[in-house]
C-alpha cells in the first residue's frame, strides 16, 4: 500500500513532479560541474604553472662558487665540479619520476664566435651553452621520454629548429664492401654526424646570421681542438634562431657533449642541471626541515609531492649533487595556486548554497500545495508519523532521481568547460557523484522538514473544508 | 470614468497586497529563493571582476617583469649611467610600478676575525658583489625575496653592512652575525655580514651591498649594469608600459623577462577562463533553478484564477495581476539578495585575497534586474492557466 501510494502520487501528478524534479536537476547540475571543475583545476593548473620553467637547480656539492653576472658564468673552465651526463636518466626512476616534467643540463663555455674558418683569433667573448632539445631518453619500461631545454624553458621560441640532439656525434655505420672476400664478415666504420647549433638572437644579428649559415667556433683550447679535430675551429650549421629575452639571447647553444668534448675532452658533464617539476603548493609542514620529523612525519612528507621532498630525492640518486628549490618560481606559483584553488571552491560554495535553497524551496512548495491530501489522509486515520515518513519517501525518490539526472547534466557541462578551458576534459569521479546524490537527499529533506512538520500537526477537519 | 479607474486601480492594488500576504508561509519561500539567487549573481559577479585585478597582482610576487639593460651588452662590460634609473616611471596607468637597480662586479671576500686588524684578512674567494637601490615601493618585487624579507626586518639603512648569500657564506666560513673584509679594485673594507635564506637563485653566492658602496669598491662611480623593473597589470598592458619606457630611455634597451610574462599571458588567460565560465554556468543554472522553482509556487494559484475567472475576472487582468506579483517579489527578494551578494563578496574577498573585494555598484542593480526578469519568467506558466476553466477547477478536476 505503501509503495503504491507512493508510485500513485508520482503517476498522478506528472507536471507537478516534474517541475520539482526540474529544478533538483538544475540545481544539482550546477552542484555537479562546479565540483568537477574545482576538484580538476588544481592539477591542471599546476602543469600549466609549469611554462614558467624549472623549479629545481641541481648544482654538484663540490663546486666552487660561481661568479654568475646576468645569468652568464664568468668562471674559468677548469674551475669548479662537473656531473655526469650519464646518470640523469636515473631522474626517471625516482618515487616522483611522473611528477618530473622535464630537465636539462647546461655546460656554458666561451668561445670566439665568427662567420669564417679565420676568424679564429678574435676574443673569446660568446657564450656557448651545451645543453639538451628534443632529447630522447629510454626508459626501463619501454616508453622514450623526451625532455630537454626546450620543455624546461617554455618560452624559448626558435626561428628555425632545434638542432639535432646527435649532433656532432659518431654513428655506427654498417659496410658491406663489394668485393668482400667469401667468408668474411662485414665490418662497420664510424660516421661523423655534423655539427649543429642555434645562435640567440642578439648574436644573429650581431653577425648578421641566419638560419642554415655556418658558424666557426674556437675554444680557448686551441691546441687540443687542433690535435682533435685537425683544425682549429670546429664549423657548425645554424638551424634556428633563439628569442629567449633573457642571456641567451647572446650565446650560442650546442648539444652537451659535442660542447664538453671539444672544449674540455670531458666524457659528457654539467654543471647545471634545471628541473622542472609538478609539485603540490607548500604549506607550514613542507617547510620543516626533514631532519627534525619523526618516521611517520617523515614518511607523510615524502609521500607528498612538496618540491622540497622532490629536491630530496633527486639528491638521492644524483651522488655528489646539491639541490636547491628556485624560491621565486616555487613561492610565487604556490602561492597563486592556492588562491585560484579558494577561489574556486567558494563559487563552488555558492553555487551549492544557491541550487539547495533553490531546491529546497521548490520541495518545501511542493509539500505545502499537498495540504489537502495530508488532511484526507489524516482523516481517514493515518498517523503524523504515516504521512510523514510517506511524505519523506516521496521526496526522497525524487531527490535520487533529480539527483542523478542532474549529475549526469553537470558531467556533460563540465566536460564542454574542461575541454573549452584546458583542452581536457575532467574525469566524472564516484566522490562527486555520492556527494551530489547526498546533497540533493539533504536539500530536499531539509526543504520539505518545516512544512512536513506543520502538515503533521494539521487537524483535517478545516483543511478539508477548505479553510 | 477616472472614478473608476481610481477604484479600480485600487482594486489591483489591494488584491496585490493581499495575494502576498495570504500566505506568508509561501512568501517566504519564494523570498528565499529569489533573494539567494540574487545574493549569488552579485557577489559572484563581484568576485569575477575583483579577482581578475587582484591576480595581475599575484603575478607580481614572481618578481621583476621587465629588465632595462645597455644597449649591446655582448661582453658585460657595458653600464648604465645611474641617472637612468630615475627616467624609469614610479607610476603607470596600470599602478605603481617596482623598481631597482643592480651594479656587478667581482670582488675577493674574507672573513675578518673578531679581533684581528683589517690586514690580517686571509686570502680572499671570488665573488659576485651586487649593489643594489630599490624605488621603495614594495621593494620585494624586485629584489630577491631573501633580501626583501631582510631589509624589513632589519631595517636595513646602513651603508655599514652587506648581506651574504648562503652558499658563499658556506664556502669563506662566515658564522652569522660577522665580519666580512671585501676589496675591490685598489679599496679594501669590512662590514657586518649577515647572512641570507637560500633562495636557490644565483643570490645564493653574490653579497649584497647598497649602490654608492658597490660603485666605491669597484671603481665605477655613477653606473649600474642593469634596472629590474615590476610593471603592473597584463600582458597586454605590461608590453605598453614597456613600449613608453623605450621612448623614455633612449641610449638603453628595455625588455620583458618572456620567462615571466609569457607564463602570465598563458597561466591568467586559464584562470580567468575557469572564472568565467564557471562563473557563467553557475549564474544560468541558478537562473533556471530558481525559475523552476517559483514555477512549481505560480502553479499553485490555480485555484485564485479559476476562482477570479468565474466572478468575471477578464484573461488579461488576471495575468497582469500575477505579473505585477511576480515582480514585486521579484525586486523585493533581488534587494534583499544584492545586501546579502555585498558582504558576501566582501567576506569572499577577504577570504581568498586577504582583502575585501571593492564593491562594483553596477553589479547590484544588474543582479537586482535579472532576479526580477527570472521572477516573470517564471511566472509565465501561469498563462497556461488563461485557458483553465474555473468550474473543472472548482470540481477539483484539474
Amino acid at each position: 500500500m505503501f509503495l503504491r501510494l507512493v508510485t500513485d502520487s508520482f503517476g498522478r501528478r506528472p507536471r507537478r513532479k516534474l517541475l520539482t524534479g526540474a529544478a533538483l536537476a538544475l540545481g544539482m547540475a550546477v552542484a555537479t560541474a562546479a565540483l568537477s571543475v574545482a576538484l580538476d583545476v588544481g592539477d591542471r593548473l599546476a602543469k600549466e604553472f609549469r611554462s614558467l620553467g624549472a623549479n629545481l637547480l641541481v648544482t654538484p656539492q663540490a663546486d666552487s662558487l660561481p661568479l654568475e653576472i646576468g645569468g652568464v658564468d664568468y668562471r674559468p673552465v677548469n674551475a669548479g665540479a662537473y656531473l655526469p651526463e650519464a646518470d640523469l636518466p636515473k631522474l626517471k626512476t625516482i618515487f616522483w619520476h611522473n611528477n618530473i616534467i622535464a630537465f636539462a643540463p647546461i655546460l656554458e663555455m666561451y668561445a670566439s664566435v665568427a662567420t669564417t674558418p679565420d676568424a679564429a683569433n678574435s676574443p673569446n667573448n660568446v657564450q656557448v651553452i651545451g645543453t639538451w632539445a628534443d632529447y630522447h631518453i629510454y626508459l626501463s619500461d619501454g616508453s622514450t621520454f623526451r625532455t630537454g631545454i626546450d620543455k624546461t624553458s617554455p618560452w624559448f621560441h626558435v626561428d628555425g629548429r632545434w638542432f639535432a640532439p646527435d649532433a656532432g656525434t659518431l654513428k655506427r655505420v654498417n659496410v658491406f664492401p663489394p668485393d668482400l672476400p667469401p667468408g668474411a664478415a662485414g665490418g662497420h666504420t664510424h660516421v661523423p654526424i655534423p655539427d649543429e647549433c642555434v645562435v640567440g638572437v642578439h648574436l644573429a644579428r650581431r653577425l648578421s646570421l641566419h638560419a642554415g649559415d655556418h658558424v666557426y667556433i674556437t675554444y680557448p683550447n686551441r691546441e687540443d681542438m687542433q690535435n682533435y679535430l685537425g683544425k682549429p675551429s670546429i664549423g657548425c650549421a645554424v638551424t634556428g634562431i633563439l628569442t629567449a629575452g633573457a642571456a641567451e639571447d647572446d650565446a650560442v647553444l650546442m648539444p652537451l657533449i659535442s660542447v664538453d668534448r671539444l672544449a674540455r675532452q670531458g666524457p659528457g658533464e654539467y654543471r647545471k642541471l634545471y628541473v622542472s617539476a609538478l609539485t603540490k603548493p607548500e604549506d607550514d609542514f613542507a617547510r620543516r626541515d626533514p631532519k627534525t620529523m619523526n618516521a611517520g612525519e617523515f614518511e607523510r612528507w615524502s609521500c607528498s609531492p612538496y618540491v622540497s621532498s622532490i629536491a630530496y630525492s633527486i639528491k638521492q640518486v644524483l651522488p655528489g649533487a646539491d639541490v636547491r628549490v628556485i624560491r621565486r618560481v616555487a613561492e610565487g606559483e604556490g602561492q597563486i595556486l592556492t588562491r585560484v584553488r579558494m577561489l574556486l571552491w567558494l563559487v563552488t560554495g555558492m553555487a551549492l548554497l544557491a541550487a539547495a535553497v533553490a531546491v529546497g524551496a521548490s520541495s518545501a512548495a511542493s509539500v505545502i500545495e499537498r495540504r489537502t491530501e495530508i488532511g484526507l489522509m489524516k482523516a481517514l486515520g493515518a498517523g503524523s508519523a504515516t504521512v510523514g515518513f510517506l511524505l519523506v519517501a516521496e521526496q526522497l525518490l525524487l531527490a535520487f532521481v533529480g539527483g542523478g539526472v542532474g549529475y549526469t547534466l553537470g558531467i556533460i557541462l563540465a566536460r564542454l568547460l574542461g575541454e573549452k578551458i584546458f583542452g581536457v576534459a575532467p574525469e566524472p569521479t564516484l566522490l562527486v557523484f555520492l556527494v551530489v546524490i547526498g546533497l540533493a537527499a539533504v536539500v530536499t529533506l531539509l526543504g520539505s522538514a518545516i512544512p512536513l512538520r506543520r502538515a503533521s500537526l494539521y487537524d483535517p477537519a478545516p483543511i478539508l473544508r477548505g479553510e | 470614468m477616472t472614478g473608476l479607474l481610481a477604484t479600480n486601480r485600487a482594486m489591483f492594488w489591494r488584491i496585490i497586497r493581499r495575494l502576498l500576504s495570504a500566505n506568508r508561509g509561501r512568501l517566504f519561500v519564494m523570498l528565499l529563493a529569489l533573494g539567494a539567487g540574487a545574493a549569488v549573481t552579485a557577489a559572484l559577479l563581484n568576485l569575477q571582476v575583483d579577482a581578475k585585478r587582484r591576480l595581475t597582482t599575484e603575478f607580481r610576487t614572481f618578481g621583476p617583469n621587465v629588465v632595462v639593460s645597455p644597449r649591446d651588452s655582448s661582453d658585460g662590460s657595458k653600464v648604465l649611467a645611474e641617472s637612468l634609473f630615475d627616467h624609469v616611471p614610479n607610476h603607470a596607468p596600470a599602478g605603481e610600478v617596482s623598481k631597482a637597480a643592480f651594479l656587478y662586479g667581482v670582488v675577493e671576500v674574507s672573513v675578518l676575525p673578531e679581533d684581528a686588524k683589517p690586514s690580517e684578512a686571509s686570502a680572499g674567494t671570488k665573488a659576485v658583489l651586487v649593489g643594489y637601490k630599490h624605488s621603495y615601493i614594495h621593494p620585494e618585487r624586485v629584489l630577491p625575496n631573501a633580501l626583501a624579507q631582510y631589509e624589513e626586518r632589519t631595517n636595513f639603512i646602513s651603508s655599514l653592512r652587506c648581506a651574504v648569500g648562503q652558499k658563499l657564506a658556506a664556502a669563506v666560513g662566515l658564522t652569522q652575525p660577522g665580519v666580512l673584509e671585501l676589496s675591490g679594485p685598489g679599496i679594501r673594507r669590512s662590514y657586518t655580514a649577515l647572512v641570507l635564506p637560500s633562495t636557490g637563485g644565483p643570490e645564493d653566492s653574490q653579497v649584497f651591498i647598497y649602490l654608492d658602496v658597490a660603485q666605491e669598491l669597484l671603481g665605477r662611480p655613477k653606473t649600474v649594469s642593469l634596472i629590474q623593473v615590476n610593471a603592473p597589470g597584463n600582458p597586454k598592458q605590461i608590453e605598453d608600459f614597456v613600449a613608453s619606457l623605450q621612448t623614455e630611455i633612449p641610449d638603453a634597451t628595455g625588455r620583458p623577462i618572456r620567462q615571466f610574462t609569457e607564463a602570465q599571458a598563458k597561466i591568467y588567460d586559464r584562470i580567468s577562463g575557469v572564472l568565467n565560465y564557471t562563473v557563467g554556468i553557475v549564474l544560468l543554472l541558478t537562473a533556471l533553478c530558481v525559475m523552476a522553482a517559483m514555477t512549481n509556487v505560480a502553479m499553485e494559484r490555480k485555484m485564485d484564477v479559476g476562482l477570479m475567472k468565474a466572478i468575471g475576472g477578464a484573461t488579461r487582468r488576471v495575468l497582469r495581476l500575477f505579473l505585477v506579483e511576480a515582480a514585486l517579489l521579484g525586486f523585493a527578494g533581488g534587494l534583499i539578495g544584492a545586501a546579502a551578494g555585498i558582504f558576501l563578496s566582501i567576506g569572499l574577498g577577504k577570504a581568498v585575497f586577504g582583502v575585501a573585494a571593492r564593491p562594483r555598484l553596477i553589479v547590484y542593480p544588474v543582479a537586482v534586474a535579472l532576479t526580477v526578469i527570472v521572477a516573470i519568467l517564471s511566472a509565465f506558466p501561469l498563462r497556461r492557466l488563461a485557458t483553465i476553466r474555473p468550474a473543472s477547477v472548482f470540481r477539483g478536476e484539474e
